[in-house]
This record gives C-alpha cells, sequence and structure tokens, in this order.
C-alpha cells in the first residue's frame, strides 16, 4: 500500500506546486497558441487541406509544448536539494517515477484538453462529436510522451546543457509515439471507420507498455548511482 | 550498549582528492558523537556516507547492524539527516511540506500532531507560510520538526547550529538530550566547541582525511582542536 501512497504523494505535490506557481502551464500554454496562431495564418482554410494538414499541426503543438512542460519537471526537486531526500528514502524508488509520471501525465493532458477549443476556434473544425475519440488517442499518445520525458528529466536534470539533452534524448524515441497519434488523429478526422486507425492506437498502447515499464526499472539506478 | 554506526576503515576520493583515509569509527546507541575539523576535512562526506549518499572508495560500514552496501533501505529506514539541504519545495506551507515529508516515508500524522511539532520548534504560528518566505533558521527548524516526527533510531546532522539563533541552539541541545536519553543515537558535525560540550558523549576530530578521537573534556581545555 506504501508503494502507492508515495505516487499519491508526488502527484499531489507536483499537481499544487504547478496550480500554484504557474510557471510550467503559462510558458506551455503560449507557446501552444503561437504554434496555433502561425499554422493558421500560414495555410488555407479549405475543409480538405485543414483535414490533410491538421494531425501535423496538433502534434506539433502537443509535442513541443510536452518538451517546454516535461523538461522543468525534475528542477523543482534540485532547487532545495529533494533529490537527496528521495534518494535517502526507504522506499522503492520506482513509485517515485510513477508518481511524477503521474503528476506530468494529468498536467499534459488537462493543457492539451484546454487546447482543443482553440484548434476547434481557428480552424473552423467540426469535430465535437469526435471529441472523446480524439480524447481517447491524446490520452494514449500522452502517456507515453510522459513517461519518456519524466525519465529523460531525470536523467539530464543534473547537467548543465540540460535544454539542449533533453529533447535530443526525447525527440528521436518519441517518433513511434508521433507516427501512431498522427496517423491516428488523421484517421478521426477523416470520418474513417474506428477499425481503419484502430491498430495506430493499438501500437500507441504497446510503446505505453514498454516506455512506462523501461522507465520504472532504469529510474531505480538513476536516483541511487 | 549496542554499537549504532560503525565504520571500518573507510575512505573516499573524489576524482584524485582524498578526503577520507581509513576512517574507522564506532558510536554507541544512545550516545551523541560530534565531528569536528577545518573546512573541506570530509566531516560532510563522512556523515554523507553514513546517510548513504556516498559510497566509500574502500572500507565498510553498519548503521543499527545493517550492513552500508547491502541493505541500504534497512539503513534509511532507520536513519535521518539534516544536512545542507532544506529538502522543501518553495510552493507548499510549512504543514503541507511536513506532510508530504513524513507521508512519503509511509506514515500520516495527524493535524494535532505536525502543530505540536512546529510548536516545539518554534514555528508553529508559521505552519500556513509557503516555505519559499522561511530564513535560513526556520528552515533549519523546520528539518528538526520533520526528525521529531519520523523518530530516527540514528539522527545525522551536518553543521548541527548552522543559521539558528541562540534559543534555536538552546532547542537543538535540547532536541538532542532528549533524543539519546530515549535511546536514539546522533552524529553531528560542528564548528561551535562550547555549544557542542553540552550535548556531545565523544568527539572526533577530523583533519587532512584522518580522524582523532577525543573526550569532550579534552576538547575544551585544547586551545585549538585543529
Amino acid at each position: 500500500m506504501q508503494f502507492f501512497s508515495v505516487i499519491r504523494w508526488i502527484a499531489w505535490k507536483d499537481l499544487l506546486s504547478e496550480y500554484r506557481n504557474r510557471e510550467n502551464i503559462s510558458s506551455m500554454f503560449f507557446f501552444a497558441i503561437n504554434v496555433i496562431l502561425i499554422f493558421s495564418f500560414s495555410f488555407s482554410l479549405d475543409p480538405e487541406t485543414i483535414k490533410e494538414i491538421m494531425p501535423g499541426i496538433i502534434w506539433v503543438a502537443f509535442g513541443f509544448t510536452a518538451i517546454i512542460g516535461l523538461g522543468k519537471s525534475f528542477l523543482v526537486e534540485v532547487n532545495n536539494d529533494c533529490m537527496e531526500y528521495f534518494q535517502m528514502l526507504p522506499i522503492p524508488k520506482g513509485a517515485i517515477y510513477l508518481g511524477k509520471f503521474l503528476g506530468n501525465f494529468l498536467f499534459m493532458l488537462s493543457v492539451e484538453i484546454v487546447l482543443f477549443p482553440l484548434f476547434v476556434l481557428f480552424f473552423n473544425l467540426d469535430i465535437l462529436d469526435q471529441f472523446l475519440k480524439l480524447l481517447l488517442i491524446s490520452t494514449v499518445a500522452t502517456i507515453g510522451l510522459s513517461a519518456l520525458g519524466t525519465l529523460f528529466s531525470a536523467l539530464t536534470v543534473q547537467i548543465r546543457a540540460r535544454e539542449v539533452m533533453f529533447p535530443i534524448l526525447l525527440l528521436p524515441l518519441s517518433v513511434p509515439i508521433f507516427i501512431g497519434a498522427v496517423e491516428a488523429t488523421r484517421g478521426i478526422l477523416s470520418g474513417d471507420a474506428f477499425a481503419l486507425y484502430r491498430h495506430w492506437i493499438e501500437l500507441l498502447v504497446v510503446f505505453d507498455v514498454i516506455f512506462v515499464v523501461v522507465s520504472f526499472w532504469i529510474f531505480e539506478f538513476i536516483l541511487d548511482y | 550498549m549496542a554499537t549504532a554506526i560503525r565504520g571500518i576503515e573507510l575512505s573516499k576520493s573524489f576524482q584524485h582528492f582524498q578526503v577520507l583515509q581509513s576512517v574507522s569509527i564506532e558510536i554507541a546507541s544512545g550516545e551523541c558523537y560530534a565531528l569536528f575539523g577545518p573546512n573541506g576535512a570530509g566531516k560532510t562526506t563522512l556523515l554523507r556516507i553514513f546517510a548513504t549518499l556516498h559510497r566509500p572508495s574502500a572500507g565498510r560500514f553498519e548503521i543499527m547492524g545493517f550492513d552500508g552496501n547491502r541493505e541500504r533501505a534497512k539503513i534509511r529506514a532507520a536513519i535521518f539527516l539534516i544536512g545542507h539541504g532544506s529538502y522543501l519545495y518553495d510552493d507548499l506551507s510549512v504543514k503541507e511540506n511536513i506532510q508530504f515529508a513524513i507521508g512519503i516515508r509511509g506514515w500520516n500524522p495527524t493535524d494535532l500532531e505536525i502543530k505540536k511539532a512546529l510548536d516545539q520548534v518554534g514555528i508553529g504560528r508559521f505552519s500556513k507560510l509557503r516555505s519559499r518566505y522561511l530564513s535560513a533558521g526556520m528552515k533549519k527548524r523546520l528539518s528538526i520538526a520533520k526528525a521529531l516526527l519520523v523518530r530516527p533510531k540514528v539522527l545525522i546532522m551536518d553543521e548541527a547550529y548552522a543559521a539558528l539563533d541562540e534559543l534555536g541552539v538552546a532547542m537543538v541541545n535540547e532536541f538532542i538530550r532528549n533524543f539519546t536519553k530515549e535511546g536514539g543515537t546522533v552524529l553531528m558535525s560542528s564548528h561551535d566547541r562550547a555549544k557542542t560540550a553540552e550535548v556531545a558523549h565523544r568527539v572526533g576530530v577530523l583533519n587532512r582525511s584522518v580522524l582523532n578521537e577525543m573526550s569532550v573534556e579534552e576538547m575544551s581545555a585544547a586551545d585549538a582542536i585543529f
């Protein structure tokens, strides 16, 4: 039971801190708005073009917003030597990873949910009846992104060039997530039958499981060197 | 008395610099052992080895009979470190920081227990204040409040009196006296001989990587100890 209690405490602490300082969320939000604005003025808004390019725009916005948010995830643990406190705790270190992952996932997903209406507004999308399916894909893809982002944030937080190293590590490994998410989103926006893009969602789930399990296992060695 | 802390021929190097050289130390349960030494002598390194934050380059150690290499989780359940870091989250209040620090160890103290601990260290009225606004001394008091709630078997204090005012020092000494009376073991580093002499049972002076032990009386009588 203590294992789950640790996860809950870490996620609670991260979400409460973010709610109070709003440092991450504001930079992520304004970056995403910029991306949406630039793309909305760059392309013609006829429905066929939008269907073609929209999945890419959505996942460019979500992907780079994730880099901004997840990269700073462990900074808060370094400020007052809190990583040291984690290191000395008599608990499985994987629980700390899962707590950070859960906090990051909920935080990222809430940002994405807030951004969806902006896509509707700026690109004149008719996706209200598809919202639940889009939410499912967002959830599955964000699990994978958060799993990798949390791990690499822990790995790079103590090095000087962390702003450079974090995307260098995260982006190549997240390629399967972006491919799966873009293809599944394209299927939804084109009005395809679920069976036609279901395999992309299954691919995302497989990568989610791999990334979470491997990161959980590696984290022990990162923290307890 | 059973041995609480045992270090055998401990050595530690950082790059090519030898910080500790074959340091052996034995501290009994219920004892307060004070480490002295000039800056860079290796006091913090030795304390961090016992706190399982560093691994020794050579030698081995035991805390409460648990081996420092193989039983680190058991050692971690028995110790508490009050170090240079405050281990606080700036955007959480004093009370929330305590709830988190203790809760993550698997125990949820009641509001009354938290209030009692904060009152005991003299920061009860700041319980709703975000920790970013605390002074260094108040952060130190908060760390001691955590130790009061965790009730470890071994307390490791790095620069025990740093940042504290006179009342704070008296409070720390009162805490150490009660803690050792109840069977707890304290390993501390300090630069203040007079204040340390009030609570320490034995003293070790680390200088140039080597530990020399002496009694509190010898330390108090000496013109200089390093």
